[in-house]
């Protein structure tokens, strides 16, 4: 059993140190018109590349490009499509973060891609592997507003049709391992069937891609089974909010690679390292496959300082090297 | 409704009582004055002198305007958990978070077991309540609130952490009601937030703050999703819900006609996240839905939320038409009455 460290999506792209605030008066000075547009852009990139950096001195072994270009995780996908506007902000889960919410209007189709540009970058400049994350269809449906006079059943399939394509294109441009990130499904049980369709159309589009379907903001133990049907590769899955995870996955076993949110990444305390190597243990004596990643519970870019990120990282490595030690 | 506890606290309020959620926008020289204070440029000593200008300021214009239940307007604070975090035993504030687009904030962290070092809140309440004859609220942030804004790093739980806050918050609001505050008004914008620990804990913590203390609370709740706490919020103990309406497109009160509303209710009836100040027609529209489900003795009217974020002109301009509005919808109430 190997066990890789992982970003799960998210860093924090400024930080309280004066040089750290770049991007933050960058996008005001582009709000004013100072600055281009292009302008704005060579500040994420080079706010990308330092990302990229710190995750990697924090001793990941697959890192992200911390999404430092997107404004939420649903209106960074849904402001590129036709059909769609985007309206006021709105809570995101339980969190202190809010996000725009997209009104859909119309039949949805894709102005221009979203992901491989951005993963492309990336992978230039990380020394480490870059995992993509996208956003799924089911989340980008579920948290918007559907104006369009079609169902829901319709608009999960659009939103699916556009992520497939991302996903492709993604396999082409090399990515090894794409995640999706699907937290609605756990607070929506019963749209379970919708849901594993519109996740057959990505799979479908995967080519020899790995899929990481990742669940937070919930409690997984009643999809559990559910989810391990999935035609996927990974399933991910934030521990915060299921104290009974562990044992579950402890008694029913496991054979896909688990994605394992033992790391709060919304709360600035660090973890002791014997609870997480406890759960690890527990965890890993009965899991039949070949990897397990552990990563925070979410992306840590929208709820945590850049310093805590960081430390949470390291923390996170040093407990993993721990737990190698054990198996 | 609880107009008799209104009563037995000596408060004789018109009809429809007019009042505001909390927060004005404060003036050019005292944004330019926390700055100055926040680089060391400014003494407190110095910067409390504008505050107490700029709440002067807010209660003779509340006055004008002729509100029924004033505010002090918090011109001292800045982020409604972290005020409270700072003036707390046991908070650490974070680094600068996230919370949408190119916002950032710093967020309190419970780091070790909080306590209550004395009255946060009440000198400023003094200081309002002596300017005018009208009453002003009290004003608190709730425990829900400030534990689901706050990173825990200290309590086992939410529940410890939300309970361990309500009893210093009970401190803080008894020693309210015994400067003179009748009115007092618990903010709990979050408490949606995870609908499950409503019963869970939610209920008790509101208790723990009220519980022995002779006033009449307002419970301020904003930012959606009641579909899932309602009904179940009635278990809440305070006399009065002031919610967001006009902003939602006030759904509300088709909610209100299944399961019918059993406290007070303060109606908001401007939308605080508009530049665009409402007329009185449109506002007298808002009122006349709410009496369409409500008795009249059961509302207030105010607006959605803080007014913060509005210009001054903005401001009064929304509080214009709707104490306008308010006075034409309670003349023909009372005609039709008499």
């Amino acid at each position: 059993m190997e066990i890789i460290t992982a970003s799960t999506g998210s860093y924090p792209r400024i930080g309280d140190r004066p040089e750290q605030q770049r991007y933050r008066q960058a996008y005001v000075k582009q709000e004013l018109g100072e600055i281009s547009e292009k302008e704005f852009e060579r500040v994420q990139d080079e706010v990308t590349r330092e990302v990229i950096e710190e995750q990697v001195k924090a001793g990941l072994d697959v890192v992200t490009d911390g999404q430092v270009r997107w404004y939420d995780p649903i209106s960074h996908f849904a402001r590129k499509l036709k059909g769609c506007e985007i309206n006021g902000l709105l809570r995101f889960f339980d969190t202190n973060f809010y996000f725009r919410q997209p009104v859909i209007k119309g039949r949805l189709s894709r102005r221009e891609p979203v992901m491989s540009r951005e993963f492309l970058f990336a992978e230039e400049v990380s020394s480490r592997p870059v995992k993509p994350v996208v956003t799924g269809p089911y989340t980008l449906a579920k948290l918007s507003i559907n104006r369009s006079g079609e169902g829901f059943q319709s608009l999960v399939d659009e939103f699916a049709e556009f992520i497939a394509q991302e996903v492709s294109e993604l396999a082409g441009a090399g990515a090894e391992l794409i995640q999706i990130d699907e937290p609605s499904i756990l607070k929506n049980p019963g749209d379970f069937q919708i849901f594993n369709e519109a996740i057959e159309k990505l799979v479908a589009k995967k080519g020899g891609a790995r899929l990481a379907l990742y669940t937070y903001f919930g409690d997984a133990v009643p999809l559990y089974e559910k989810l391990l049907e999935l035609p996927v590769d990974v399933i991910g899955f934030d521990f915060t909010y299921s104290p009974k995870l562990a044992s579950v996955i402890a008694d029913s076993g496991c054979d896909k690679d688990l994605g394992l949110g033992l790391i709060d990444g919304r709360n600035t305390r660090l973890e002791k390292e014997e609870e997480v190597l406890d759960t690890l243990e527990l965890i890993l004596t009965v899991v039949g496959s070949e990897r397990a990643y552990l990563n925070p519970s979410c992306g840590l870019g929208d709820y945590l300082p850049r310093e805590i990120a960081f430390k949470k990282l390291q923390n996170m490595v040093k407990i993993a090297e721990k737990a190698r030690g054990l198996i | 409704m609880m107009r008799v506890k209104l009563k037995h606290l000596g408060l004789e309020l018109p009809l429809l009582p007019t009042t505001t959620v909390g927060s004005f926008p404060k003036p050019q020289y005292l944004l330019d004055a926390r700055r100055k204070f926040d680089s060391g440029q400014l003494r407190t000593g110095e910067l409390r002198q504008l505050e107490e200008k700029a709440t002067r300021e807010w209660v003779s214009a509340q006055e004008e305007i002729g509100l029924d239940v004033l505010v002090d307007g918090e011109m001292y604070r800045g982020d409604m958990a972290t005020y409270f975090a700072n003036n707390l035993d046991g908070f650490r504030i974070s680094g600068l978070v996230r919370s949408y687009g190119n916002r950032y904030y710093r967020k309190p962290i419970v780091a070790g077991e909080v306590k209550w070092r004395g009255p946060i809140t009440v000198d400023w309440w003094r200081f309002a309540q002596g300017l005018t004859n009208k009453p002003v609220k009290g004003m608190v942030t709730g425990p829900y609130t400030m534990m689901d804004w706050s990173f825990n790093e200290y309590y086992p739980s939410r529940r410890d952490a939300c309970i361990a806050l309500a009893k210093v918050l009970h401190e803080e609001v008894r020693a309210l009601a015994k400067a003179g505050a009748k009115i007092i008004q618990v903010d709990e914008p979050a408490i949606s937030a995870r609908p499950e620990e409503l019963p869970e804990f939610a209920i008790e913590a509101m208790q723990v703050v009220t519980k022995g203390v002779d006033a009449y609370f307002i419970n301020h709740i904003c930012y959606g999703a009641f579909e899932f706490i309602y009904p179940r919020m009635l278990e809440l103990p305070v006399d009065n819900f002031d919610l967001e309406m006009s902003n939602s497109e006030l759904d509300l009160v088709e909610l209100f006609r299944e399961h019918p509303f059993t406290r007070d209710l303060s109606f908001g009836v401007v939308d605080v996240h508009s530049h665009i100040v409402e007329d009185t027609a449109t506002v007298k529209q808002r009122i006349r839905r709410a009496l369409e489900i409500l008795k009249p003795d059961q509302i207030w009217i105010d607006p959605d939320c803080g007014l913060k974020t509005r210009t001054q002109e903005e401001t009064i301009g929304k509080l214009r038409a709707m104490v306008d509005a308010t006075k034409k919808v309670r003349k023909s109430l009372t005609v039709k009455n008499s």
